[in-house]
């Protein structure tokens, strides 16, 4: 275990997943901290006393205007140098849902030739015209330099969203795909690409993309939310699981919630 | 000079926004649109230079990837172009948020004067549309006039230059805030003026309020501080407080209840401490974990040693019934509020609906406000938006259609809180305001808005009710306010919380000022939305998203800082006192001054005659059906009924699982389509305790006997909790009512003592059913007036009064959520048993419905036998001998074992002649009687042994098998097989019929 470890999770302003996933990185081995946008804005919080900043699941400001516009707006007005810096410094940066929205309008993804500043991809309305909440399953990139999927090859989380539809143009889209930034893609349950099939693949996104990360592999931003499943009965069917694994004679101890592996991977990567 | 921007998604991109109204039009309007393209318009009315209008072009309106944007009008295709924008005064959340935007991104300050419109243009293709009809587009899809303007334009009519011009919805008041004084010489004189200005003042009340005012000890109190006869804010004040939807007067009354059928009589003086509170402190009394009942916004059950939590149910009829999406977020923000606001304040950890509503599809000739699709596609927008915004999980729901849902919709909103045992030490459930405390008005402002919202709900809904307390809430505001009073109460510096809801300020502050007997309130202080509002609208506004606290003064710094990092405004606006007088100001000049005892004594009760006739002296009487020969078919269509089929579609746009608690989810089985029995989460992220949830309504039995529809409510709801493990002994209930007008009038309410004997039975059973599952009333609300006024197809207008309505809660729980059970059929060759008695209670079923009767053998609950089961049950699963557990709801068994195969696409075959009856009954019969106190239970076949042990002396079953084969197989009583239908085509059944909605 690596106790000093210190992250950074951001609150305020309409955020929401701050607890479950400050709880996800407790449980993965590091020491959370929830912090409000203005503290960190005010100086009262240094971002040099982390080495993980996350920007979580929500609806900041309301997501008016684009979800996770205001936000970037706020973070790149008040302190973007300071994040620049802190990437530079070889940390990680770690965007869920609300988060993901904030950083590919920040900029910091996709990355490309380390600009952190330009938006070039988008996190827009779902295909299907509204929120929805549903697990997918999700294939990983085993090619792709992102630290928080290594070891990994497939994975289930919950998407709960209405504007997680990737899209960027095509020379862009395969500019991320022979980078291998492409981490995550919306699968069928036999893990086959969705090929943008509805509900498998819940927003229309191009390619199927749930998630990408920058060209270092240590920002990483995606749709899904891993911090949803960092317990096994957060997982839809754990009860049939359990019944029919005592059936089969085993006795039914919980395999670890697979989402953590991602905070796991994170806190590993410093030690 | 105001801007205006035009935002648009670049041509290529989906635009589902327009794809939507596309299927709508031709869906529910029959009109063909070959596109439609949404423009969001932002109108900025601030002086910005172009520099700066260019930073915020770029910075934070335009997605340089997905969208375009100008100050001119966009160019785009279309035939018409609707603009919808909101009328002044409405709650314009995006506007607001842009003003923050823009002021971070530029580094300044808007003016008072200044602000930031949003607004929308849709630009329809279709050729060949006849401008009446772009007109019902409009008001009928995409706008609603109670909160909404809109132009439709043409083709021909735009001009490319000034597009749709500039559309400012500012409030200008133009007026001097005044307070009046109002004339009460005479009885007749007063009411005139509750007349006039719209109080809803009971003419009961009104001697009662007259008097007061002429006493002579009072009259001298007011001279000293310049006060003569009362003042409209004093009036206003009286008037909510006194009205039923704060003071419950319907629920206090005395109800003089006739038995018809026997001639008994019978005086039930005040149902609220009869059936209410007599028997929650009574099982509070017993049940150490009931922490605190009957007076906080919400009740307090204890959740572990360290953790208790606070829920509260509440209905947001009227002003949804208006503007159905408005209504209803409202609502959910609203009933948030309440465990917020409860103790020194929890933390929101999940929240639930009740949608009632007339007929999807309905095509009758009765003309309400809104269509009963278009106001249940609002309100669960509503719901949507309020849920998923405040970060809190949507975990249950249920939606109930019923023409008696025409005249007023309800939506229910039901909040679960959770607190820490202490806080700093002192116990977290007890609040107090002293002397010298500080008022502190924290989170929006004050506008006109909601206005006369808790007397307009008193009232049944018709055209002349005002339509200025329809409201949108919102939920950003509130979430920062969530998070700022978690921290504020952490740190201790919390005396004493509440929302401010119904009544505005008049009910927070009055409310709060009674601990401490006094406050002196300066109401100049309060912040408004903008100039020329009256001190009495001040008071009285129900402007959303706001709490009233009380602090020690030498506490003001610090919670004035910790305000400001979580950017929400506070402001103190006054202090508590012992005068015994709530005291207001304004500018100095003194308003309103009256004794705060004048609320809790003096008031005459309400009175209502209740007459009781039986059903079958009602005419009501058990049809004849001759035995069906078809019943695949028959099954099939009664698992499409509006009323059992999927709704899948609501709660996948809710967000269920949020702040990672979920353990048992609102849709489980192997392809997890299939509603589960009840809700658990798992509140403490570091413990494995579980907290478990469920709903019931069942209107449809009130048409036969209120008494017996809340009784099998209530064993519903238990049952419920039962099926997923919870535990049977610490069960909490919150009862919403919702009830027609009971006040008999020869013309206007003819069979108002009916409803009332209705409403009298309702409450008995509660009682009854409450002290014998030992479930203590952890909150409940009533709702009256249920009632509306529809015009028909000549002109008339009719009056629909809904079915009797109570909506249960329940809470329970479980100590390890891992043991919790689903209803799902998990293994092929598992054994099926029925668990409980089945006997010929047709009476009110789906299955009589599906044939056009009502029947008379509505469902009994026999507590004392069921009680003992459900102890079985719960053994049975804690012991790990159940593989699947259902309760078996309306419909009946045939189909809840459809449910169950469903859940685990596996088949089943069943007998018949194995299920226990209290006398022989035919097929249909057992198929589809919606008898209480039943379940569907499956387990694996090696212990059988053990669990019929258990069962021993209980009614049970072994009815059948799960099978590989994915059919439904029942045999009839002489064993020939009635039904065969593949799990398949049951899913078609009950999928299909808003099977195309997402």
């Amino acid at each position: 275990m690596t106790p000093d470890i210190n992250v950074l999770v951001l609150t305020g302003y309409g955020l929401n997943c701050d607890h479950e996933t400050a709880h996800s990185f407790s449980l993965a081995g590091a020491r959370p901290s929830r912090v409000h946008i203005n503290s960190l804005i005010d100086g009262t919080m240094n971002l040099e006393n982390f080495q993980i900043l996350v920007f979580g699941g929500g609806f900041s400001w309301g997501d008016d205007h684009g979800a996770g516009v205001i936000q970037a707006i706020r973070m790149k007005t008040n302190i973007g140098d300071t994040l620049l810096k802190f990437i530079e410094n070889g940390n990680l940066v770690m965007g869920i849902c609300n988060g993901f929205q904030t950083l590919v309008n920040l900029g910091l993804l996709p990355g490309f030739d380390r600009d952190y500043t330009r938006r070039s991809v988008a996190l827009t309305f779902n295909d299907c015209g509204n929120f929805r909440d549903q697990w997918v399953y999700l294939k990983i990139n085993s090619d792709s330099p992102c630290i928080f999927t290594q070891g990994i090859d497939k994975l289930e989380l919950p998407v709960r969203h209405g504007e997680g539809k990737f899209y960027s143009d095509a020379s862009t889209l395969l500019h991320l795909e022979t980078n291998n930034q492409v981490v995550l893609q919306y699968a069928t349950s036999g893990y086959e690409p969705a090929g943008l099939t509805f509900p498998d693949n819940p927003n229309g996104s191009v390619s199927d993309i749930a998630g990408i990360c920058d060209p270092s592999g240590r920002i990483f931003g995606l749709m899904p939310h891993p911090e949803a499943f960092h317990h096994p009965t957060n997982h839809p069917d754990w009860a049939r699981e359990k019944e029919i694994a005592i059936r089969n004679g085993k006795t039914w101890t919980p395999e670890p919630a697979m989402g953590l592996k991602l905070f796991e991977n994170a806190v590993h990567y410093f030690s | 000079m105001p801007y205006r921007l035009e935002i648009t998604l670049k041509p290529g991109l989906t635009d589902a926004e327009g794809g939507q109204i596309a299927r709508k039009a031709d869906h529910y309007l029959g009109l063909a649109l070959e596109s439609v393209r949404t423009i969001h318009v932002v109108t900025i009315d601030a002086d910005l230079s172009e520099d700066q209008l260019k930073k915020i072009q770029t910075g934070i309106f335009t997605n340089p990837v997905t969208q375009i944007s100008s100050f001119d009008p966009l160019p785009s295709e279309f035939d018409w172009s609707i603009w919808v924008g909101f009328r002044p005064g409405v709650r314009d959340n995006p506007g607001a948020t842009a003003v923050e935007a823009l002021e971070d991104l530029l580094g300044l300050k808007l003016g008072r004067e200044e602000a930031v419109y949003t607004s929308r243009r849709y630009c329809i293709r279709a050729p060949g549309l006849a401008v009446d009809d772009a007109d019902k587009i409009a008001g009928e899809l995409l706008a609603n006039n109670i909160i909404q303007q809109w132009r439709v334009i043409s083709k021909k009519e735009w001009d490319p230059e000034t597009g749709i011009g500039f559309i400012i919805p500012k409030v200008r008041l133009e007026h001097t805030p005044t307070v009046s004084t109002l004339p009460i010489g005479t009885d007749k004189a007063l009411k005139k003026v509750s007349d006039e200005r719209n109080l809803a003042l009971n003419p009961n009340d009104i001697p009662t309020i007259r008097s007061y005012f002429l006493k002579k000890d009072v009259l001298t109190a007011r001279n000293e501080v310049g006060l003569t006869e009362p003042t409209d804010i004093e009036l206003e004040y009286i008037s909510q407080a006194r009205s039923d939807h704060c003071n419950h007067n319907t629920f206090n009354g005395l109800f003089h209840y006739t038995d018809l059928s026997t001639g008994k009589t019978e005086k039930v003086d005040n149902l609220f401490k009869t059936c209410i509170q007599s028997p929650t402190l009574a099982l509070k009394e017993k049940k150490s974990w009931v922490i605190s009942v009957l007076w906080d916004n919400a009740g307090v059950g204890r959740f572990d040693e360290d953790h208790y939590y606070v829920i509260t149910g509440e209905t947001h009829n009227s002003p949804s019934n208006m503007e159905a999406y408005g209504g209803a977020i409202t609502g959910i923000v609203g009933v948030y509020r309440d465990p917020l606001g409860t103790g020194k304040g929890s933390k929101l950890l999940m929240g639930s609906y009740g949608y009632c509503v007339g007929h999807r599809d309905y095509k009758g000739d009765l003309k309400p406000h809104l269509h009963p699709r278009r106001l249940l596609d609002g309100v669960i927008e509503g719901v949507k938006d309020g849920g998923n915004k405040s970060g809190i999980p949507t975990s249950f729901g249920q939606v109930l259609f019923h023409p008696g849902y025409m005249g007023k919709c309800l939506v229910f909103v039901t909040a679960i809180g959770l607190m820490p045992a202490r806080v700093q030490g002192a116990p977290s459930e007890i609040k107090t305001t002293t002397p010298g405390d500080l008022i502190i008005m924290c989170g929006g402002r004050v506008g006109k808005d909601g206005i006369h919202g808790v007397t307009a709900s008193s009232e049944s809904f018709s055209s002349h009710t005002p339509a200025g307390h329809v409201q949108i809430g919102d939920p950003y505001t509130q979430k920062k306010m969530h998070d700022f009073l978690l921290e504020v109460r952490d740190q201790g510096l919390i005396r004493f919380l509440t929302d401010n809801g119904g009544g505005g300020l008049s009910s927070s502050v009055g409310e709060s000022a009674e601990f401490s007997n006094g406050c002196e309130v300066t109401l100049e202080k309060v912040p408004i939305k903008y100039d020329g509002l009256d001190q009495w609208e001040i008071w009285v506004s129900e402007s959303q998203e706001r709490m009233t606290v009380a602090i020690a003064p030498e506490h003001l710094d610090l919670f004035m800082a910790l305000s400001k990092k979580h950017a929400v405004e506070s402001t103190v606006i006054g202090r508590y006192t012992d005068s015994g007088k709530l005291h207001i100001t304004y500018n100095g000049n003194t308003c309103a001054y009256i004794d705060l005892d004048l609320m809790a004594s003096g008031f005459p009760q309400w009175e209502f005659q209740a007459e009781w006739q039986p059903p079958e002296n009602r005419g009501l009487f058990e049809p004849v059906i001759g035995k069906p020969k078809e019943c695949t078919p028959l099954l099939l269509d009664i698992l499409s009924r509006p009323n059992i089929c999927s709704k899948e579609w609501i709660a996948r746009q809710y967000d269920h699982e949020v702040q990672g608690t979920s353990a048992v989810k609102p849709f489980i089985g192997k392809e997890r389509d299939v509603n589960s029995d009840a809700a658990v989460i798992r509140p403490v992220l570091s413990s494995e305790k579980g907290l478990a949830f469920a709903q019931s309504l069942l209107p449809a039995y009130s048409a036969i006997d209120a008494y017996h529809m809340t009784a099998c409510t209530i064993d519903e709801a238990v049952r419920r909790l039962i099926a997923i493990g919870a535990d049977p002994s610490q069960i909490g209930g919150v009862d919403n009512f919702c009830w027609p007008d009971i006040q008999f009038h020869p013309e206007k309410n003819p069979d108002g003592k009916f409803k009332a004997a209705q409403l009298v039975r309702s409450c008995k059973a509660l009682k009854e059913m409450c002290m014998a599952y030992e479930i203590p009333l952890l909150s409940g609300k009533d709702s009256m007036y249920v009632d509306g006024h529809l015009a028909g197809r000549y002109g008339e207008t009719r009056k629909i009064s809904a079915l009797e309505t109570l909506q249960f809660s329940a809470t329970s729980l479980v100590d390890n959520v891992a043991t919790c059970v689903t209803m799902d059929a998990k293994m092929a060759g598992d054994l099926v048993y029925v668990l409980g008695l089945t006997r010929n209670e047709l009476g009110g079923s789906e299955y009589y419905e599906q044939l056009g009767f009502t029947g008379c053998n509505v469902p009994k609950v026999s507590p004392g036998p069921f009680k003992r089961l459900y102890r079985a049950l719960n053994n049975a699963i804690a012991d790990g001998l159940v593989a699947s557990a259902h309760g078996i709801f309306r419909g009946g068994l045939g189909v809840h074992l459809a449910m169950v195969a469903m859940g685990g696409n596996l088949g089943m075959t069943i007998d018949l002649q194995n299920i226990p009856s209290d006398q022989p009954l035919r097929a249909d019969t057992l198929l589809f009687s919606e008898s209480a106190g039943r379940f569907i239970i499956t387990i694996d076949p090696k212990k059988k042994n053990a669990f019929q042990k258990l069962f021993k002396d209980l009614p049970w079953g072994c009815m059948g098998t799960i099978t590989e084969t994915p059919y439904l197989n029942i045999n009839d009583t002489d064993g020939s097989l009635m039904i065969s239908a593949s799990i398949q085509d049951l899913k078609s059944a009950w999928k299909t019929p808003f099977g195309d909605l997402i």
